[in-house]
Formats: structure tokens, sequence, C-alpha cells
């Protein structure tokens, strides 16, 4: 077994237990402020702690480049995602960021790790925030989900290069709220990370005999050699235009979080609930 | 000599067609009703890769470094093996960095009456409250030709230039303007990465035909050469003939299974020569890879840095 985090890393120790604070890792970015500007209480929670195990960077390392960031885009001075779908922000009549507090407490308020994973898998308000200035495509909803599977699976004694990416589809779940996602059965906590009415997406060491790819040795912008080399396929690739063109392009973007959001944001316009 | 001919367009109408590749069948029809009997005849067609008009970085495992400038819109030297597979994945690692490559590398989607299509550029523009940023860019499509009989390749421009591939084409769809073309020899190129190299995987670059409803189509079984213990993808797709539509059941392109035979530079030119059913129309494309090298870039270079013991 190999781990990627550095033995620094291994000894974060968090107020919060771990699988709480990885959920609250990084609220300071949808607050619009830099880490070193972060608070470390936010309605009345521990917030903005290191994530233990490495499992924060190594998420980060999935879905953008390592080393001193560069800008990518420019003219994009905002906190919100940019649409690789839509070509622009997800929200743009939103009122800021501000307006948010009700749905920031949401996303952190509560010290059930399984609550807070039902939130942030079904959480819209989440997927509108980027993971950084320098890469906007990102989505800091996903980066959240892949380090809290990455956090889940390393405490549970496992590595990184024993990881799956497993895909299936979620039947006849109703994929709709925090409590249909809390009693779903394609939902596992903090191992689902998306789930639409059309596709879940899991980081696992169990794939079973469901559609599944390894993650690889170590970390990296390696979604579209993953998805492309999954064992089978979660979607009707076979019967239907829209889903072939979605597969097509999963086969071509290479940054993890950017792929789980072109997927919701795909699944959004052109799906069935639609 | 193995002469193959390699063919860039600029793709300059809405796609509506295909959205995996340009199947090699619809660049074939499109490219054999304008050129002669022997052409017609012997003619083979790899499937048309979607390229971004990019600027570019040179692969590590490419005869040539650095930067190339707009890579995407020009063919690039080929003298070794892997050369010949820089625009052939549709992940284009060879995106520039710096810029937003994913970006770059999506289709935008236009809906033609319901009927969903790829543009045939992609305009970055930015949110209302940002400063305009009108920046264009153009799609192209990468494929290659070689023929039975001599004297066919390499076809002359006027031939290729300004084919229609795809739906719609009537309404002006799938117009592809002829960028850039070269004559490759593979048989002179250098393979030494394959020769030096003690296990190989083979990745599919094109579906695999398992089985076709077409008259006289042979079934095949998965090849004794591709040593793979789990379950490989299947994808069933169409073959189309003039008015009839046939049923085809395939290994999907993207798989990558370990090489069980002994002599990976035949294996690599077969390869690039496609194999199996249909293999004239695109069918059957694949990459011999030394076991030990990474398809991601990153990967490669983060597990030589931890090797070393120095800051990730």
């Amino acid at each position: 077994m190999t781990r990627t985090a550095d033995e620094d890393l291994d000894d974060v120790e968090t107020v919060a237990e771990p699988m709480v604070a990885v959920y609250r890792h990084d609220l300071h970015k949808m607050r619009g402020r830099s880490h070193e500007a972060a608070v470390d209480v936010y309605a009345d929670v521990q917030v903005n702690e290191p994530v233990p195990l490495g499992a924060d960077r190594d998420a980060a390392l999935l879905s953008r480049l390592r080393g001193e960031p560069e800008e990518t885009v420019s003219n994009h001075k905002s906190p919100y995602r940019l649409s690789l779908l839509a070509g622009s922000t997800p929200r743009p009549d939103d009122p800021g960021p501000s307006e948010h507090g009700l749905g920031f407490q949401d996303l952190v308020k509560s010290s059930d790790p399984e609550e807070l994973h039902a939130r942030w898998v079904t959480s819209d308000i989440a997927g509108a925030y980027h993971e950084s200035m320098f890469v906007p495509y990102t989505s800091l909803k996903h980066h959240t989900l892949l380090a809290a599977a990455l956090l889940d699976n390393y405490r549970a004694g496992h590595g990184f290069d024993d990881l799956y990416l497993v895909a299936t589809n979620p039947g006849d779940d109703d994929v709709t709220d925090v409590s249909s996602a809390l009693s779903a059965e394609s939902v596992v906590p903090h191992r689902t990370v998306l789930w639409t009415p059309e596709i879940a997406l899991y980081v696992t060491v169990e794939p079973g005999d469901r559609p599944a790819a390894r993650l690889g040795d170590t970390p990296a912008m390696s979604f579209a050699d993953t998805w492309s080399r999954l064992s089978g396929h979660p979607l009707d690739v076979g019967g239907e235009e829209r889903w072939r063109m979605l597969d097509a392009e999963l086969r071509r973007i290479r940054s993890w979080s950017t792929a789980l959001a072109f997927i919701e944001d795909f699944v959004g316009l052109h799906g069935d609930a639609a | 000599m193995i002469r193959v001919q390699q063919l860039l367009f600029e793709v300059e109408g809405s796609y509506y067609g295909h959205p995996y590749f340009v199947t090699g069948n619809a660049l074939f029809n499109a490219i054999a009703r304008r050129a002669d009997a022997a052409t017609r005849r012997s003619l083979h067609v790899s499937t048309g890769v979607f390229v971004p008009g990019e600027y570019g970085t040179y692969p590590d495992r490419h005869s040539q470094s650095g930067r190339a400038g707009k890579m995407g819109m020009s063919l690039q030297p080929v003298e070794a093996y892997e050369d010949l597979f820089l625009f052939r994945d549709a992940a284009h690692r060879w995106l520039k960095e710096s810029r937003p490559r994913d970006a770059h590398n999506t289709h935008d989607v236009e809906s033609h009456g319901g009927r969903l299509a790829f543009a045939s550029s992609k305009r970055f523009g930015r949110p209302a409250e940002m400063r305009a940023n009108k920046r264009t860019m153009s799609w192209f499509v990468h494929c290659y030709v070689h023929a039975d009989e001599e004297g066919v390749v390499p076809l002359d421009a006027d031939v290729v230039d300004g084919v229609r591939v795809g739906g719609a084409r009537n309404y002006g769809l799938g117009e592809l303007s002829l960028a850039d073309s070269q004559v490759v020899d593979v048989g002179a190129l250098d393979f030494s990465a394959v020769n030096d190299a003690s296990t190989h995987r083979i990745e599919l670059l094109s579906p695999y035909v398992l089985q076709s409803e077409c008259p006289g189509a042979d079934r095949q079984s998965v090849p004794w050469w591709w040593d793979n213990d789990e379950n490989l993808r299947r994808r069933d797709t169409r073959f189309v003939d003039g008015v009839d539509v046939y049923d085809v059941a395939t290994v999907d392109h993207g798989q990558v299974v370990g090489y069980a035979g002994d002599d990976p530079v035949s294996t690599a030119v077969n390869g690039v020569l496609r194999v199996g059913t249909h293999s004239r129309f695109g069918f059957g494309e694949f990459r011999v890879r030394s076991a030990s090298s990474d398809r991601v870039p990153a990967r490669a270079k983060a597990g030589a840095v931890r090797a070393d013991g120095g800051d990730v």
C-alpha cells in the first residue's frame, strides 16, 4: 500500500471529527476569502481546518496542476465556477456570496458526517463555486466530495492505488434532496462523489461487478483516462445519442472536479428530468 | 514502404454525426464519391479524431520537444512511431497547461430543432459583468489513409478538400476543408521505444469488431494476443452501407489490455493499418505502449518526484 500524503500531513489533528472537518475545510472559498484570511469559527462551528492524511492535497491534484498556480482564464475574477457546457457561470443572476449565509450554514453546521455528505452531494450552491480563481472550470462541490471520499478510504487503511472509480445508474432512487440522499441505496456516505438521476459515481475499494476502473498509482488529472477504461457503460450509449455525446466529452476532460460538474450540468440540461 | 497519408481538416460547419469521432466509413464515402475507381477499390480510411486548434507542447514521448505554437492547426513532424499518435487520443495531452485545456477540448453543443450537433468553433466569451473577450477557437479533424494499390496515396488535395460528413449535409453541415497533409513511411519510423520495452500494453484507439450483421462479415473473438483478466467494455454501434444499416458489436475504444504476443514492432505496425472486420473503415486501430510508461504525463512525473524524495 502506498499513501501519497507527506508525513507532516499525516499528523494533522482537527478540532472537529475528521469526517466532519473535511466538509468544512474550504468554506473560505465560497466566502471569497484567501486561506490566510479564513476564519476559524463560522456559525458556531470550527471551519477551514486542514484535512488529515493529505486527502485535500490529493483531491486537488485530481483536478488541477501541481505547483504554483497560473491564471488560465483571464478576466474571470469571480468565485463562481465557469460551466464548460454553458461557457458562463451557472448562476449569473446570483446576488453574491453575502446573500448565501443560510445556504453556507447548511453545508457546515451539522456534526453528523453522513448528513454533511448528503447535503454536499445534493447542493446546488456548492456547485456554483470553483476550487481556484486560476482554474475556474473546476468545482468546489466536487473537490470537497473527492477529498471526503479519499479521506474516508485512507482512514479505512486503503492507499490511493487501491481505489477504483465506480459508475452506476441510480435506478429507481429518488434523486432530489438531502432526505432522499440519506435514505437512497445509491448513496454511500462519503464514497458517492456524484449523484444524478442518470448516473452515480463512487470512489471505493470495492467495485464488485459494477463498471469500474482503477484510479492509478498517484493522484493526477486523469479523469478522461480513467473514464475511458471503465469496464462497462453506466450510460445507455447504445440507445441514445445524448449519452454518446456525454460519453465522448468525458473521454476528453482531464480534471476530475471539472468532469463531475460537467456531468451534472449535462444531465441538468439534457436529462429526462430537464 | 508502408505509405500512410495524414490529413488534417478544419471543421467549417456544425457537425451532426457520430460524436466520438467522424467514422472512417463516413470519411471513406465522402472521399470515394469524388475519387477514381482504384481509390474506391483500395483506399483504407481511419476514424477522424476531433482536434482543438490550440496551443500545445510536444509530449515527453515525441521525437520533437518544446512548444509548437498553435499545434492543433497543422500536422507535426513524424519521425518516431509515437509521433503518429499525437492527435489520435481524444484527451489531447499535448494541450498547453497554462490555458484552460478542458474548455478547449470539449465541444459546444448546438440544438438544431432538437437535434444536438457539435459547433465548428468555440467562442470564449465571458460573463456579462466581465470585460469582453471574443477569442475564437476552431475545431479540426485528423485522419489518415492508406491503400492496397500503388499510386492511390497520396490523394490529391482537390479530392479531399471540401468533403462533407455527418447528417444534414445538404443544409451545409459537416463541411471539412483541407488544412494540412503529409505522407509518412511507417516502416521507416523509429520503433526503439517499443523495441526497448520488455512488456507492452495495447490501447484501443477505435472500436474492435466482434460481430457485424453486414453480409459476409466475419464474427471474431477477442484476439489471443490481448492479455486481459477483467471485463472488456462492449459497445454496440452501426455500420451504414448506402440505405442499409447493420448492427455491429465491438470492444469499445479506450480499453487497455496487456500484450501477450512476441513481436511488438510488427504488432505496432498492424495497429496503425488496423485489424479485424471493417478495419478498412476505421475499426481496429490500436497503439502499442511500453507497460512501464504512463498515459497520464503528470502521474509519471509525480512518481519520479516522490521517488527522489522531493517536494510535490
